[in-house]
């Protein structure tokens, strides 16, 4: 997997929401989630092209896809904000490579901060890592999510005794995974993202605690 | 994500049968729910108030189940039974009709212009010949509350009334007037009050008075009257106390108003589709008619049945599995969308119902087949994706440096990018519009004000939480700082710095610029002018005067090191001399 660029903490409201798909009034762009900036209030420059892309699939559909059918403000995606999810460095990462003349496959991932406008108490910080990984290929299946999942995680498990894995969008919940290797212990749920569909949750059974935790999230970007 | 609570027994006779606390559990899992709690009123009002208030209250076995945020169906316990049943396969999905009443006997619903500028949009409709028993009715207000909460966007895109039909006589208005001279009597209030009276008498409301300002600012408020200029509600605040629903409503007038038209027709749907279970011919809904301002009608809810060609080849592929069209259709049915097997044999009709406004692309449909399939059924696999591994190069340096750096006897810390306005600007004697700071607009504490420009105030508040252990504490960071930059696409860019302290009974200035020549070394910068790095004296407000030095390397400034000043040493409540060394490291990358 190749390491993305993911040194930028303030990032503008089209790539943390807007280009996910997630809708503009959806619940998580409120004040009381996310972090926005008075100052810079709003960021000078986004790509063009691609904005108005991502205007239409939002207000009309588009790639086979119903939309939202609400009216997308532009002033909205220039917010800035402290980035809320490593997913919006995915996106420019992704952005880049539809760019590019040829398409060939990739495999991406980051470990970098991200900011939530929480309270704070013994679990949830307002400030916590999290960990991505991205693959784009032809053909990838939802299987394909799983046993990628299942093999990160069990290196993770195998290799380090007592290592502290906050994967995926769990803030600082500290976990020592489970020693023993083996399907049994890692199960999929459904669940939902704004920009993935199918999506999954990940859990894994912890052995002192005794019951199933949620350890990472996942899914397979809309189209 | 939503959280219903429903009472266990209600769910378990809907169902038909009981689980155990772990069945249901499981079952949730499979469906992509969760069993967050199970609780009672009891347990509620005991966390909450103690355990002398909750003596009396109701020790009945509450469910609260979390519902995907998208899944506007599963808000209520209708919602849920039907969607678990269908899934189960024990009941076909219910066919939700509308029934337009003969010209003339409809509701009709007349919007007239005012409203185009504080609340121009509204839908209707009418549940016939409803039951209500007291479980129902609580269902029915608390379903309205949920989409409220959700996506509603606390009332602000739509807000619901609903009326006891018989109680009022259409056609009805919806239009707007100044504030003044919107007078009734709201719900369970006693006496009549004008619109800005209730301004006043809900600013103390705990409930109400989040959404006061939605138009208490606009010269004209909102309002819905019947033929008899009865009052039937004041969206999005209030309805009135005439119209009010009791278990002995037959019929039920429901109107939504808002700012979005698609959000008002799939909450007009939700409602009418779960609700209609309780009509006298179950899941048949009267249709209302509602007038523009422009004289143009439309005949609401919508209900609208749409439907999408997939190929199970398709799903088949994105998914993992290999089933053949006519199992797919049947996993489909199973999640509410019927569907069948058409053409060739290789085409499935998916028929998307009006509760699933959620399923807006083919993907959506794969994801549910991939439900019913169950996730954990899947074969695991690895993709044959042939990539070669990179990391970035800042963050090989960086961790190339970490490394060493504790070699030379340094301890490494994480420390919060966020911080006060005074831990970067006052405690380092520097004023806050010099840093060049990002600011944030609204931070929860005063310890999220700004975003850091530099990495010392982490490391002394650091070494103040940690003045118990044994000197010299030796403490350093390689981390980001953010500084406001116009070139970059977003006004801003992250910097990596390097940053370490020196605390003990003497303040080790020569430790520090030891501790930098070793990182040069590293580096291979040799200790020159022309190629390499130098360093020359200077001034630093947070530095001793005399004992401050500017690092030069790469042909720019790319930090300082020194003695900090005493005056930043007590700000941050230390009580020894202390020195420091931050710098610049992108440069050598």
């Amino acid at each position: 997997f190749t390491e993305m660029p993911t040194n930028n903490f303030v990032e503008s409201s089209f790539w943390n929401f807007d280009a996910l798909f997630q809708p503009q009034q959806h619940p998580a762009r409120d004040q009381h989630d996310t972090f926005f900036l008075q100052d810079p209030a709003e960021a000078p420059e986004l790509p063009p092209g691609y904005t108005s892309k991502v205007k239409k699939v939002h207000s009309q559909g588009g790639y086979g896809s119903q939309g939202y059918k609400y009216d997308w403000r532009l002033e909205e995606a220039r917010k800035n904000l402290l980035r809320t999810h490593t997913t919006s460095a995915s996106a420019r990462a992704l952005y880049q490579l539809a760019r590019q003349e040829k398409f060939s496959p990739v495999k991406y991932f980051s470990i970098d901060r991200v900011f939530r406008n929480e309270s704070l108490d013994a679990t949830h910080l307002a400030e916590f890592h999290q960990v991505e990984g991205v693959v784009a290929d032809r053909g990838l299946t939802l299987g394909h999510l799983m046993g990628t999942l299942r093999q990160f995680f069990n290196k993770m498990g195998m290799e380090w005794e007592g290592v502290r894995g906050g994967a995926g969008g769990s803030p600082g919940s500290p976990l020592t995974l489970s020693l023993s290797p083996g399907i049994s212990q890692l199960r999929f749920k459904p669940a939902y993202n704004p920009y993935t569909e199918p999506s999954m949750e990940v859990f894994s059974y912890h052995e002192g605690l005794k019951k199933w935790v949620e350890v990472g999230n996942s899914g397979v970007f809309r189209p | 994500m939503p959280t219903v609570s429903v009472q266990r027994d209600l769910l378990f006779q809907a169902l038909g049968r009981t689980y155990t606390d772990e069945e249901f559990d499981e079952l949730c899992f499979e469906f992509g729910l969760e069993l967050d709690e199970i609780t009672s009123e009891k347990d509620i009002i005991s966390k909450e108030k103690g355990e002398e208030k909750a003596k009396g209250a109701s020790d009945t076995v509450l469910y609260k189940i979390d519902v995907p945020a998208n899944r506007y169906d599963l808000l209520c316990l209708e919602g849920l039974v039907r969607g678990l049943q269908v899934f189960k396969e024990r009941i076909n999905l219910p066919r939700y009709e509308k029934i337009i009443p003969p010209q003339g006997e409809g509701q009709k619903l007349i919007i007239t212009e005012q409203t185009v500028q504080v609340r121009p949009h509204a839908v209707a409709a009418v549940l016939r010949n409803i039951t209500f028993t007291k479980e129902r009715y609580d269902s029915f207000i608390d379903l309205q509350e949920k989409l409220h909460q959700n996506i509603c966007r606390r009332r602000a895109l739509v807000a619901i009334g609903t009326h006891d039909l018989d109680t009022i006589s259409g056609p009805f208005t919806f239009t707007a007037k100044p504030p003044s001279e919107i007078k009734f009597k709201p719900l369970n209030q006693s006496q009549e009050y004008t619109a800005s009276q209730m301004m006043d008498l809900y600013r103390t409301d705990s409930h109400l008075r989040h959404y006061l300002h939605l138009i208490e600012n606009k010269p004209l408020y909102p309002v819905i009257y019947d033929s008899n200029g009865v009052v039937l509600s004041m969206p999005p605040i209030i309805n009135g106390d005439h119209t009010k629903i009791s278990l002995k409503t037959r019929n039920v007038f429901i109107e939504c108003t808002g700012t979005d038209i698609t959000k008002a027709k799939i909450v007009l749907d939700i409602i009418v589709t779960m609700f209609s279970e309780y009509c006298e011919k179950p899941f048949s809904v009267e249709a209302a008619e509602v007038v523009y301002p422009n004289g143009k009608t439309h005949i609401y809810p919508e209900l609208a049945y749409r439907k999408e060609k997939v190929k199970s080849e398709l799903i088949n592929k994105k998914v993992g599995i290999s089933e053949t069209p006519s199992n797919l259709a049947k996993l489909l049915t199973r999640m509410c969308l019927k569907s069948h097997v058409i053409g060739n044999g290789n085409n499935i009709e998916v028929e998307i119902p009006p509760t699933r406004a959620d399923v807006i692309h083919a993907c959506d449909i794969i994801e549910d087949a991939a439900i019913a399939y169950g996730y954990n059924n899947i074969q695991m696999t690895i993709p044959k994706t042939y990539t070669i591994a990179n990391q970035l190069p800042l963050n090989k340096l960086t961790e190339l440096l970490r490394l060493d750096l504790a070699a030379a006897g340094f301890t490494e810390a994480l420390t919060f990018a966020l911080c006060s306005q005074e831990d970067i600007a006052d405690k380092l004697g520097m004023d806050i519009s010099a840093t060049k700071a990002v600011l944030i607009a609204n931070p929860k504490t005063a310890e999220f004000q700004v975003a850091r420009t530099t990495l010392l105030p982490g490391l002394l508040k650091t070494i103040a939480a940690n003045r118990k252990m044994p000197l010299p504490l030796k403490l350093f960071e390689i981390s980001d700082v953010v500084v406001k930059d116009p070139s970059a696409d977003v006004g801003a860019r992250n910097y990596r710095h390097f940053c370490a302290v020196y605390y003990n009974k003497s303040p080790g200035f020569e430790i520090i610029h030891g501790l930098l020549d070793r990182v040069m070394q590293l580096l291979e910068v040799p200790p020159n002018e022309e190629n390499g790095y130098t360093i020359k004296a200077t001034e630093g407000s947070a530095f001793f005067p005399g004992r401050c030095a500017e690092i030069f390397a790469k042909g720019q400034s790319i930090g300082k090191l020194g003695v900090l000043h005493p005056d930043v040493i007590t700000k941050f409540e230390l009580t020894m001399p202390c020195s420091a060394l931050e710098i610049n490291i992108e440069p050598f990358v």
